[in-house]
């Protein structure tokens, strides 16, 4: 079994939405819902002597997701390859889960009153395809792989790079990674 | 578009087909069923994008079939601008428009018909070849802004432009007013990778663009003093001994005079004209002429500078040659156009117009660069050693300002017709008030288009126009490069679309060009200029599916075997073509075209520098505002002031506030920002609000946000060689937009 994660090298990210977009059409979202934004901090400093990151956000797949836990319905899941899911039939909108993330990546779809959030694209791993945002970013800033898999770039990177956690210190564990 | 979308059911045809929403003309893998797109992604075996889709490149879908996209040929029935159409069948609006062009031919001359054209998103050949037939050199676009000065200014000093990079072992790259990060993704992910091994990266702008954010070095100059910073590298590059004595010793003319000329260029001269420090001059001319080989990657700032634009291209070749950094391996190569494929130049039949209608082509007297007096000197010089010329259509094109002007004052002759194609002239061409009142008044306007922009509002006739997905496109460097790279259409055209080109070849059979346009379709047109490449293929689909690249083997130090094109076979540093011109052979000094040192009672008035033009993601141009999925991430125009600066004026984040120049004012909001000094202002270019009414008076609220009303394309403000007007270093003020302002408007 797979242990999928995604590293974000914000060295190489340049804050041009293209996976925010990517992801928005390609999972028809109504306008006003995005998984996966990208912020921009800075510039900072005085010009001209400035600092400037992006950071792409999305769900973290969380080792210990607290949307899962904090789910009265048992739509959010957790399945054994690390993807966090919602069940969208099992969704009665509760909005706990949106509350639980400490990420803020969960959206309430008003159109259909379930919650929805990234799931990793996971009917494109099934055919052996990435999530659309690793596919679409130029930069490759995004990294989508196997954990568990010693050879793929992902563990390369999280073993190699010393990759940080979001939020590390609230014991979530997330399976999302970034580089600095 | 949609993840339940199965793509492996039975059925689905891949097409290898090309994104067509800014001229990078990413690779993209169309899955086709029934005549439908089913789902579009980036193609991982194409070169460039890798598989990689920008914002834009993800919407195709959406703008495929996007309820705003125009779809059958329109008439006018009532007054101009008024919004009232009347649908009919293309054949009827070619001979209608064939026969009324036909007739101003007759009353006024070929001449009175011009066209405008915008980026190279069409087969611009087929304008060309239809132009030429028909007796007019009055084509143009906004390629004055784009590039093509820079690439005439180039081949007159070494004979081709060298817009090749070999950055796979180039060791410093220079990108001088570009800004990949936001306006070049392909070209972005190859300097990353390059960078992460060691290749330094030189980023030139005012702003601190996602570019400039992953520099090794980052020079904020003063907007347009782009030339006294090129000065002063040529100085230090000189005098602290960094040139390549063997290169400047065996390939170039002119050191020595080059040398006496720049003596006086030194970075203490240039510092407080470039707002940097004489220690950042000369660090980063060091950095470029130590890290050898290097390149120095072309951005369309230079080209919008305006009255210092020419000697500031030409500042700038100078440092390519004497630093040797000229066709050899990891630095810029000299191409050549191809030996082997039929190149646009030669589909564009040039012969075909009579020497006295060259002569008429309106800016020609004052702009030579870029018209036919400096188009055939250079060519002449390009085709004995290339054995051919750079495309006509962009290279030699008439000065757009000059024929809006001519459309308002019939000098030096009236302009009756103007045939409009992919482009939007009230928001892209310089000073907006001039524009709209020349498309006002022209006696007869069509606009090609995908939507009713604010300019097809005006038009006697818009028709619709096949976009991404249902063309194909042949990219090879304004029809400059030696290799090509081909894509197929994924689709016929929807509803009544036509290809440009079947527009350009249906008017000219309408005129009476019979005989001239032998290919029914643009894949007989490419299969032809193929043809002579010898791949087993019987069509340019064959070719797409099995081959879709051609690149010819790299040889480098080409000047060894052939020379340069040049009068004297070498780099000619002291330039004899622009001399002939009755250019100077070296490259003066010229201020910003507006600037606190030539205009101080200007600069009292208006006592910031605007610059603007600058490409920013997800929009192209003017485009794309329609697009939901994209305006969502931009909703509104911003321009950027330092927070100091804003503070004076009591802005704050969000307000709206007018910028100003002494030929207008438009209205965008603040973003307070350090990355931009405190005297300098950015505008969004391209602003219009497609959500609005498109007919007259509010036409889009074109007028409202638009950069290009401050903007300057008067004669004086031009750069003298080429006639490119100014977006950049142009002097502005700005103030908080008030409540009253707002009722004044209305």
């Amino acid at each position: 079994m797979a242990r999928y994660a995604m590293v974000l090298d914000t060295r190489r990210c340049i804050g041009c939405h293209s996976c925010t977009v990517a992801c928005k059409v390609h999972n028809e979202l109504p306008v006003d819902m995005i998984y996966n934004s990208v912020t921009t901090i800075g510039p900072t400093g005085i010009y001209p002597n400035l600092h400037m990151v992006n950071l792409p956000l999305l769900c973290m797949h969380c080792a210990n997701p607290p949307c899962v836990d904090g789910c009265p319905t048992c739509a959010s899941q957790k399945r054994e390859d690390g993807v966090v899911f919602i069940e969208d039939k099992k969704c009665v909108g509760c909005l706990a889960c949106v509350m639980a993330c400490p990420y803020g990546a969960r959206v309430p779809n008003h159109e259909t009153g379930a919650v929805q959030k990234c799931d990793f694209c996971k009917d494109r791993l099934e055919v052996g395809k990435k999530p659309h945002c690793v596919n679409t970013c130029h930069q490759k800033a995004r990294i989508f792989g196997d954990l568990d898999d010693e050879t793929s770039d992902v563990y390369k990177l999280v073993h190699g790079e010393n990759p940080a956690r979001l939020l590390g210190e609230l014991n979530t564990e997330p399976y999302v990674f970034y580089i600095y | 578009m949609s993840k339940n979308i199965d793509l492996e059911q039975e059925g689905i045809e891949v097409k290898k087909s090309a994104c067509y929403f800014c001229h990078q003309n990413c690779g993209v893998l169309a899955y086709v069923k029934d005549g439908k797109v089913l789902d579009i992604e980036g193609d991982p075996e194409f070169p460039t994008n890798q598989g990689g889709l920008c914002c834009r490149g993800n919407i195709a879908l959406d703008h495929l079939d996007h309820p705003a996209r125009i779809n059958y040929p329109l008439k006018r029935v009532g007054k101009r601008g008024e919004g009232k159409w009347e649908q009919i069948p293309w054949d009827q609006a070619i001979q209608e428009i064939g026969a009324k062009l036909s007739k101003i031919r007759d009353d006024f001359g070929a001449e009175a018909v011009a066209t405008a054209g915008g980026t190279q998103r069409t087969d611009d050949w087929a304008r060309r070849r239809f132009m030429n037939q028909f007796g007019s050199p009055n084509g143009f676009h906004n390629s004055h802004l784009c590039w093509i000065p820079t690439f005439m200014v180039e081949t007159a000093i070494y004979g081709w432009c060298p817009f090749e990079l070999d950055m796979g072992n180039s060791r410093c790259l220079v990108l001088w007013g570009q800004n990949p990060g936001a306006a070049g993704m392909p070209e972005m992910h190859h300097i990353t990778d390059f960078q992460a091994k060691g290749m330094k990266v030189i980023v030139i702008d005012p702003r601190f663009s996602e570019t400039a954010a992953k520099a090794d070095l980052w020079l904020p100059l003063r907007p347009g003093s782009d030339l006294a910073l090129a000065l002063a590298w040529i100085n230090v590059i000189i005098y602290d001994g960094l040139f390549d004595q063997e290169f400047v010793a065996n390939s170039c003319e002119g050191f020595g005079e080059l040398a006496d000329h720049v003596e006086e260029f030194t970075p203490e001269w240039a510092a407080p004209l470039t707002w940097l420090t004489p220690e950042q001059i000369r660090e980063s001319a060091y950095m470029y002429a130590m890290n050898k080989p290097g390149n120095i990657q072309w951005g369309t700032s230079v080209d919008q500078i305006g009255k210092p634009a020419g000697s500031t291209m030409h500042a700038r070749a100078i440092l390519r040659a004497i630093t040797g950094n000229l066709d050899v391996p990891g630095a810029d190569l000299l191409t050549g156009p191809s030996p082997d494929f039929i190149t646009d130049e030669e589909m564009e039949a040039n012969d075909q117009l009579q020497d006295i209608q060259k002569t008429k082509q309106i800016g020609s007297d004052r702009f030579k660069l870029v018209t036919w007096p400096g188009y055939s000197r250079i060519a002449e010089e390009t085709r004995k050693v290339w054995g051919k010329a750079p495309t006509a259509e962009w290279m030699c094109e008439a000065h757009p300002p000059s024929v809006f002007r001519a459309i308002l004052t019939e000098k030096p002759y009236p302009v009756k017709a103007l045939l409009v194609n992919a482009t939007n002239p009230i928001n892209s061409y310089g000073e907006t008030k001039l524009v709209m009142e020349a498309l006002q008044a022209v006696d007869f306007m069509i606009t090609c288009d995908y939507w009713m922009t604010p300019t097809a509002s005006l038009s006697d006739y818009v028709l619709p126009i096949a976009g991404a997905l249902e063309r194909p496109t042949i990219t090879s460097t304004y029809g400059c490069s030696d290799f090509l790279l081909a894509s197929q259409r994924a689709i016929q055209p929807m509803y009544e679309r036509r290809n440009d080109y079947n527009f350009w070849r249906d008017l000219g059979l309408a005129v009476g060009q019979q005989g001239q346009w032998p290919w029914e379709t643009v894949e007989d047109a490419y299969y032809h200029r193929i043809a002579p490449l010898g791949y087993d293929v019987s069509s340019y689909d064959e070719f797409v599916d099995r081959y879709r690249f051609h690149f010819p083997e790299r040889e480098y130090s080409k000047y060894e075997r052939q020379g340069f094109a040049t009068p004297s076979g070498k780099v000619e540093l002291y330039s004899t073509v622009l001399k002939d011109l009755g250019y100077p052979p070296l490259p003066p000094y010229i201020g910003p075209t507006e600037n606190e040192v030539d205009h101080p009672v200007l600069a009292k008035e208006f006592p910031l520098v605007l610059t603007t033009g600058g490409g920013f993601m997800p929009y192209h141009h003017s485009e794309h505002f329609q697009i939901k999925d994209l305006r969502f991430l931009r909703h509104e125009p911003y321009m950027d002031i330092n927070p100091a600066t804003a503070a004076e004026l009591f802005i704050e984040e969000g307000d709206w506030v007018w910028i100003e120049t002494k030929r207008g004012r438009i209205k965008q909001k603040a973003n307070l920002t350090e990355g931009i000094h405190p005297r300098v202002i950015y505008t969004q270019r391209g602003w219009w609000y497609p959500e609005r009414e498109i007919n007259l008076p509010e036409l889009g609220g074109c007028l409202e946000s638009n950069a290009n009303i401050l903007t300057s394309s008067a004669d004086e403000d031009c750069d003298p060689y080429s006639g490119a007007w100014a977006n950049r270093g142009l002097l502005c003020r700005v103030c908080k937009v008030e409540a009253s302002d707002l009722k004044e408007e209305n």
